[in-house]
């Protein structure tokens, strides 16, 4: 009902009457309600969707084995038969950036969740905890972001050799820092919320205060930090291999492809542009995604 | 008789989202003389604050939407402004004030920068000369003049109310609106702030709209007095007539809710249901449902706003013509 | 009349960088039992930190709390929880910011009894949680409805569900109708006096709103920066007001009469610094009536007339 009939009530009139029954209305429907509203989030949720069918069906999808080589077909420019060109060995390009996508998704979801349960774990105590023990433990953490990423990186290398824990040993130790604060920031939020004090005046206990009420309403703005991290990992990733520090040859990550056509950027500039190509799309893929998520979980916006 | 300031006739203003339409303000006409105070009054969700951004032209982008209605400054029709004459009138001829002065100044700038802003932006004089007079306003406003080089968290929030109305009364506007500029503030400071309001007022004979839902501020500050409820005003006249024979089962009610200082009452009287929903009004009056003087026709028919005097009009169907000579039936 | 709570020179202060803030200062109190006594003040007088005091969400700086006789400031904290967390509750202000927003109207009212009561099972506890759905007036249909759903007055109902789900005997209200629309408050005023009375309720009543303040308390305790200044029966502080900051803050009250036209008491200044205060009266920096002993000492509070207690050094002038 209504005191005046508008052409916007009649479109909502119409929308409704398609809708068969009332769903519930719980806040975490209501934040997938407001990601879906926003165009960008849904490309980004899209093309990620995507990346992570070609990282299933890679053998599927790639024409070529990503260590074939064809001695025949050296330094070919792009063409039919091979869409992204041919390497300095002979190995079609295409087919290595597209078995690239797996190495790059799982190698970065290990290292957000090792980040995550290292430095993530740690921010979580030290936002619960506060005082001395947030104090320590954050210097800590200082400590650890001091050392530059790369050098922490060629260490662990030199004595270890190149390898895919090493890599995400490296990267984990690098990104401590920002998960610890990022995730002690989130927790002090809700710490600070009036249903907490509210909980403990009904008599909750410590560890139920953290379980029940503290990481289900942290968990929204964790899951944003975890998705940005898988991008930041993919770029670290890339830049490591790309000097050497990463993973060893032949595997397709694509840092090492972006490595391989270094020598040649001016004569045969294909080799690097897609592989670059594809670490620009996915990073923007996920931010994307991120920023649709803060967005949907941001109260203020409703 | 002193002329108009602003004459605000059938305004209609819907906020449209994807999954609804709010009916926020519904077919409200009212007129504000030169040098008056007008109290709009209501609680949550009355249409108080759109009503005021409607007038300021700062209703939300893609949401708010004027579907009727006409709105007159000084004679000017607001809604045929484009948005470069707009900003000029706003802040010049007409300003409004917010409700939370801890958030309404911007915290990286002096407060002599923020007010020689607004100066700079309508008038075409030096820097120099718009310090002096955001010198003048703070003066004005009891804050020192030398602070002007100080920063907003170098204020409590009394003080930072002063400085919004300062910056609301630089340019010395025709129309100010006050959008509950008191109800953040601890009483005494709310008195202080108060007492400031009314003498800047009559000295300048700025006329004002003040919003909010302390029926005490309104018997104070103004000398008309419209009552708003689920966006549409219920009853709208001078604050003795308002005050001393509200007419409306709303305002009476309103009055009857408040705990009084003179009297004790065991229970205070209590308006039952639920505050209409602005989404989905009905199509008769919009009080019928929650009404305990409600008559036959009360669910079948919307209401017209009714003169009962010079200085009194209601919206309700008991005073209509046609019931007032005959018994109002009630159900 | 019996007393179930006395407090007595407690104190609470918080180490800022500046220095130590004096929130609560030496305040002593008796709240009799089945009564409401109000805590009147503006910001930073220390009113709800006194009632999170008295909850032992924070602990007391110094000072004796006794409940039914029973020291509970100086009690270790687990044998607090233990026998008193279930007597002494509270409802808080916020009602849109003290609800879990994770939880259904069901789940939030059920959490006291299935934290506190060990004894009941599941079921027993649903079934209990309903019953005070029903007794705060929560219709039965919105036990699967979420916080962000409803309107304030309904949350508010949520919060005294929760307050009152572990049968209390002291519950302390902080604010509880200030964010609330004048008619919804009305609401839950009545709501409030008639649980009071069908359970024989004590409650510290804490606001800033005078009118509401008369309606409902039994004794109002004015606060200013942290200390006690007047304590009387609720009609006396409107009949005979003695502390001169007591005066201001009632001429200060907008009254909804056009009539009336009010002689305002306007304090100078603002309110002065609760960090290490000096050893002077707080009040005198804006008190219109300031001698030289108010500049050197702090007034103690005195019983003036019979049951009127006020913390001044000139109040004999003000007594009818």
């Amino acid at each position: 009902m209504a005191k005046i009939k508008t052409p916007a009530m009649e479109k909502i009139e119409k929308k409704n009457a398609k809708r068969k029954k009332p769903v519930k209305s719980t806040p975490a429907r209501e934040s997938w309600k407001r990601f879906k509203r926003n165009p960008t989030a849904l490309i980004g949720l899209a093309v990620v969707c995507v990346l992570i069918l070609i990282a299933v069906f890679a053998p599927l999808i790639a024409p070529y084995g990503y260590k074939t080589q064809d001695y025949s077909a050296m330094m070919q420019a792009p063409s039919s038969t091979h869409w992204f060109g041919t390497d300095q060995f002979g190995r079609d390009i295409f087919s290595r950036v597209i078995y690239g996508t797996r190495y790059s998704l799982i190698i970065a979801l290990f290292c957000t969740i090792a980040a995550f349960f290292s430095g993530g774990l740690l921010g979580i105590i030290a936002g619960y905890c506060g005082g001395k023990v947030d104090t320590v433990i954050m210097r800590i953490m200082d400590v650890f972001q001091s050392i530059p990423m790369i050098m922490m990186a060629m260490c662990i290398v030199a004595v270890l050799g190149n390898g895919i824990p090493q890599l995400v040993a490296a990267i984990m130790f690098a990104s401590m820092p920002t998960m610890a604060r990022n995730n002690r920031a989130a927790i002090l939020r809700v710490r600070g919320s009036d249903y907490i004090e509210s909980s403990e005046a009904i008599g909750v206990n410590q560890f139920q205060m953290i379980v029940k009420h503290m990481i289900p309403n942290a968990v929204g703005v964790m899951v944003i930090y975890f998705v940005g991290f898988l991008a930041v990992s993919i770029m670290m990733m890339s830049s490591m291999s790309y000097i050497g520090v990463g993973l060893a040859a032949p595997t397709p990550e694509w840092g090492l492809i972006l490595n391989d056509g270094k020598a040649y950027l001016t004569s045969a500039p294909y080799m690097m542009l897609f592989p670059a190509l594809m670490i620009m799309v996915t990073c923007f893929a996920f931010n994307l995604m991120g920023d649709g998520l803060r967005d949907a979980f941001d109260p203020r916006l409703k | 008789m002193s002329e108009n300031i602003l004459k605000v006739e059938n305004l209609v203003i819907h906020y449209e989202t994807d999954e609804e339409v709010v009916e926020a303000v519904n077919n409200i006409s009212f007129e504000i003389k030169k040098g008056e105070v007008l109290g709009l009054v209501g609680e949550t969700g009355a249409g108080k604050t759109t009503t005021a951004l409607g007038i300021m032209g700062l209703l939300p982008d893609k949401v708010g939407h004027v579907i009727q209605g006409k709105i007159e400054l000084a004679g000017e029709n607001l809604f045929e402004k484009t948005a470069r004459e707009m900003r000029k009138i706003r802040g010049k001829k007409v300003s409004m004030i917010f409700q939370d002065p801890m958030t309404a100044l911007n915290p990286v700038k002096t407060i002599g920068d923020q007010i020689s802003e607004v100066v700079l932006l309508h008038n075409h004089c030096s820097k120099a000369e718009a310090l002096k007079r955001a010198q003048e306003m703070l003066a004005m406003v009891g804050i020192v003049p030398e602070r002007y080089k100080d920063y907003p968290h170098q204020f409590s929030g009394g003080m930072k109310q002063r400085i919004i109305i300062a910056i609301a009364l630089a340019c010395e506007p025709e129309l100010l609106i006050a959008d509950e500029p008191t109800t953040a503030l601890d009483v005494t400071i709310q008195a202080q702030i108060l007492d400031m309001m009314r003498s800047l007022q009559s000295k300048h004979g700025t006329s004002m709209i003040l919003i909010t839902h302390d029926l005490g501020v309104v018997a104070e500050m103004c000398d008309h007095c419209a009552v708003m409820y689920a966006g549409e005003l219920v009853e709208y006249g001078t604050v003795e007539e308002v005050f001393d024979h509200p007419k409306h089962p709303y305002t009476k009610a309103l009055y009857q809710s408040i705990p009084s200082l003179d009297k004790d009452v065991e229970r205070l009287h209590v308006v039952p249901g639920m505050v209409t929903d602005p989404s989905n009004l009905p199509s008769y009056c919009s009080f019928a449902d929650r009404c305990d003087e409600k008559g036959e026709g009360c669910k079948m028919e919307d209401p017209e706003m009714i003169c009962l005097s010079e200085d009194h009009c209601v919206k309700c169907l008991k005073y209509a013509k046609e019931n007032i000579t005959k018994e109002w039936k009630e159900k | 009349m019996e007393n179930l709570v006395e407090i007595k020179n407690l104190k609470k202060y918080f180490s800022t960088p500046r220095g130590e803030l004096h929130a609560v200062d030496n305040v002593t109190l008796n709240i009799e039992k089945g009564k409401t006594i109000g805590i009147v003040g503006e910001s930073g007088c220390g009113k709800s930190t006194l009632g999170k005091t008295l909850m032992r969400l924070y602990n007391p700086t110094s000072g004796e709390i006794l409940y039914n006789g029973e020291d509970i400031a100086n009690m270790p904290t687990k044998k607090f929880k233990k026998n008193y967390r279930s007597s002494i509750q509270m409802i808080f202000q916020d009602p849109y910011a003290s609800l879990d927003p994770r939880m259904s109207v069901l789940q939030l009212i059920e959490e006291p009894i299935k934290v506190n009561k060990k004894g009941l099972s599941k079921a027993e506890a649903t079934v209990k949680a309903k019953e005070m759905m029903d007794l705060v007036g929560l219709a039965a249909r919105l036990e699967g409805s979420y916080p962000h759903e409803l309107d304030g007055g309904r949350r508010q109902r949520i919060g005294i569900a929760r307050a009152l789900s572990l049968d209390p005997d002291f519950i302390v209200c902080d604010e509880p109708v200030s964010a609330l629309d004048v008619s919804i408050q009305a609401q839950i005023l009545n709501l409030l006096q008639d649980l009071q009375k069908e359970r024989n309720l004590t409650y510290m009543f804490i606001t800033h709103d005078m009118s509401v303040v008369k309606h409902i308390s039994d004794d109002i305790a004015v606060m200013y920066l942290g200390r006690l200044i007047e304590k009387c029966p609720a009609n006396e502080i409107f009949k005979n007001t003695i502390h001169p900051y007591s005066q201001a803050l009632l001429s200060a009250i907008p009254i909804p009469n056009v009539h009336v036209k009010k002689e305002r008491m306007i304090l100078k200044g603002e309110l002065t610094s609760p960090i290490d205060p000096k050893p002077c009266c707080r009040f005198a920096a804006r008190c219109p009536y300031t001698m030289n002993e108010c500049m050197e000492k702090e007034p103690e509070l005195r019983e003036l007339k019979p049951n009127h207690f006020v913390a001044c050094h000139c109040a004999e002038q003000f007594v009818k």
